[in-house]
């Protein structure tokens, strides 16, 4: 039986690519081949930019509140096919149906958000600048702009960036992660049906061929990328070269500090949550836990009893608390970053290597895995594993864990669970990172915040949504005026 | 079965109501209670509003942020087997109505305290179980 064809969406029709090689799509839960997808080429980025271009020149005059509407009709079609739509993210990604269903949401939020374009992306006006001169700035849409999506969230992240670009007047193309296109292609089916002109939304599918199509075209505006830093670095660097903005958002090392006074029962759901949430596949998941003096004990017994309780399995199914890996190499780099924790002579309390779930042998499982007294130092202490794999970092004092925060490579996200007002204010203060939660397990900025970090957690200077965004997506053209 | 998490307290909600709107349905077309018609009609619109309000509740309030397990509840004392309106009497047929409504109420009053982490999902399980308890004060009038 032949296996489903994931096409390319360019000038409002369902294309096949030119492109020769092919890659496969599999469910994480059981390696089972569910679809294929066409590496596009240079060929097929040019098609989607030229169908962007030619939309631009319409849909930049169409006013800011008629395209706004369209917005309404894209959640409301979203609304609509929720459900749909998480189940396609489960089966391709893995993670449980309502981690995909919050994912969903976040990207139903940031729609919603993207409607006050009429008063979000105003500019701003001064009457005598110098006596009889009036000066206005007008924020104008620039064009097409790209963005390049990551395999973790495959149907929010896109919708960090894209309907705040359309809003302003731009045009999009989008391509999603290789191994991952089907969340995006029932996505942009809602998009088909409310009516948006032929070139507005485009997405090509495909892998690095497409990515350096995209970074070089001169056509191309902007760059909106969420990866890994290596990668973000890359692009940040190529489209600098081709004068391009860009916003790219790298890797994370997230430390999760619990002073003596936290309020450990009810912290302690938060915190599973935090390092296993979506296998721990996530850049603001946990991944160092870094108890304060005393604490760690108590802690420690509690956090490994929740985590152990933890039903890993098929995120289809109810009952499942965590799902697999988001593919076998992945799972691979993961298992080999236990292997090293080993090999550096952390202790490895919780086992998570042999995960078999009954009726999945093929599955990509790792289980959760914990490793006590871990050294700042060590590789697992300093590299992103984006598994669920947490790190236990013995601290003496808040200092410490600041410490901690302030000398990994990334600066992405950080929490401290504290009673104490006066340690949440130091922490908030002190740390590095972009995103910091107090009692919160999971620092996830919402639509109308900026979400990003800084270090080499993100390169560029203006984050995914928020009110930000609509400075990266328009230029703020002044007009100084005067009158005879 | 446990319930374990959001979405399957959610689930489990809405295949409860569609099987007490499946029932009031049929039991509103049969000809052996046509004076119960209307009520059970009532009932069965309930049903639906019910339903698409638990699909925009599990929609609109799951939050990535919040997304704690839920522990110690379980299925079995909620399950009840589908009833046969064809092979019941009048008596049975409003016996088994008023289970039905019971144990509605009941996991709709215990799903709340096990998802007070998420106020605005325990308040709409808490109004979903107010329609039941009119229901069942509508049921012991008769």
């Amino acid at each position: 039986m032949s296996l489903p064809l994931v096409k390319n969406y360019i000038n409002g029709e369902w294309v096949e690519s030119n492109g020769t090689e092919i890659g496969d799509i599999r469910n994480p839960a059981t390696g089972e081949k569910i679809a294929q997808v066409v590496y596009s080429t240079q060929e097929d980025v040019d098609k989607a930019v030229q169908a962007g271009q030619e939309a631009f020149v319409q849909w930049r005059k169409t006013p800011p509140l008629t395209r706004a509407r369209y917005l309404f009709r894209i959640k409301e079609s979203f609304e609509e096919n929720f459900e749909e739509i998480a189940r396609a993210l489960t089966l391709e990604q893995g993670k449980i149906i309502d981690e995909a269903r919050a994912e969903v949401r976040r990207m139903i939020e940031n729609v919603e958000h993207a409607t006050g374009a009429t008063t979000l992306m105003c500019g701003y006006t001064l009457e005598d600048i110098a006596t009889g001169i009036d000066c206005a700035g007008h924020r104008q849409p620039m064009g097409v702009f790209a963005g390049i999506a990551p395999y973790n969230f495959p149907a929010m992240v896109p919708w960090w960036f894209l309907p705040y670009a359309i809003v302003s007047g731009n045009t999009y193309v989008l391509k999603p992660s290789e191994q991952v296109p089907m969340t995006q292609t029932k996505i942009f089916e809602c998009l088909d049906e409310v009516g948006l002109p032929d070139g507005v939304v485009n997405m090509v599918h495909g892998s690095k061929d497409v990515v350096n199509a995209i970074l070089d075209h001169k056509d191309i505006q902007g760059v909106s990328f969420v990866g890994s830093t290596p990668t973000a670095k890359y692009i940040y660097k190529r489209c600098g070269d081709t004068g391009k903005r860009v916003q790219a958002l790298g890797g994370a090392k997230n430390i999760v500090g619990i002073m003596p006074d936290a309020k450990l029962d009810s912290g302690i759901p938060s915190l599973v949550t935090s390092f296993f949430g979506c296998s721990g596949q996530r850049c603001l998941a946990g991944s160092i836990l870094a108890p304060v003096g005393d604490v760690a004990d108590g802690l420690l017994e509690k956090f490994i009893a929740e985590a152990s309780k933890i039903a890993v399995g098929d995120g289809m199914i109810e009952f499942s608390g965590m799902g697999p890996m988001a593919s076998s190499a992945h799972r691979d780099r993961v298992l080999g970053y236990i292997e090293k924790g080993i090999e550096e002579g952390a202790t490895l309390v919780l086992d998570g290597r042999d995960c078999k779930v009954e009726g999945y042998p093929e599955g990509y499982f790792v289980g959760p895995t914990i490793f006590d007294n871990v050294t700042p130092d060590m590789v697992i202490a300093r590299e992103e594993i984006f598994g669920p794999v947490v790190c236990v970092v013995r601290c003496k004092d808040l200092d410490e864990v600041i410490e901690l925060v302030n000398t990994r490579d990334f600066a992405n996200a950080a929490c401290l669970y504290t009673d104490s007002g006066e340690a949440a204010r130091k922490f908030k203060y002190e740390a590095l990172p972009s995103m910091v939660g107090i009692n919160i397990g999971i620092a996830a900025p919402m639509s109308f915040f900026p979400f990003g970090g800084s270090g080499n957690s993100m390169f560029g200077d203006v984050k995914g949504h928020g009110q930000e965004i609509f400075q990266f997506f328009t230029d703020t053209k002044v007009v100084i005026e005067r009158w005879f | 079965m446990p319930i374990i998490n959001f979405g399957g307290l959610l689930n489990f909600a809405e295949a409860m109501e569609k099987q007490d709107m499946e029932f009031y349905l049929s039991a509103a077309s049969n000809p052996e209670i046509s004076d119960l018609s209307d009520l059970f009609q009532g009932f069965a619109k309930d049903g639906k509003k019910n339903i698409t309000n638990i699909q925009r509740t599990r929609r609109e309030n799951v939050t990535e942020m919040i997304l704690e397990g839920i522990k110690d509840f379980f299925r079995k004392p909620f399950v009840l087997d589908t009833g046969d309106d064809k092979n019941m009497d009048r008596a049975q047929i409003l016996a088994y109505a008023g289970k039905m409504e019971t144990r509605a109420l009941a996991y709709y009053t215990e799903g709340a305290v096990k998802i007070k982490a998420l106020p605005e999902v325990a308040m709409a399980l808490k109004q979903t179980g107010k329609k039941r308890t009119a229901h069942i004060k509508k049921l012991s009038s008769l």
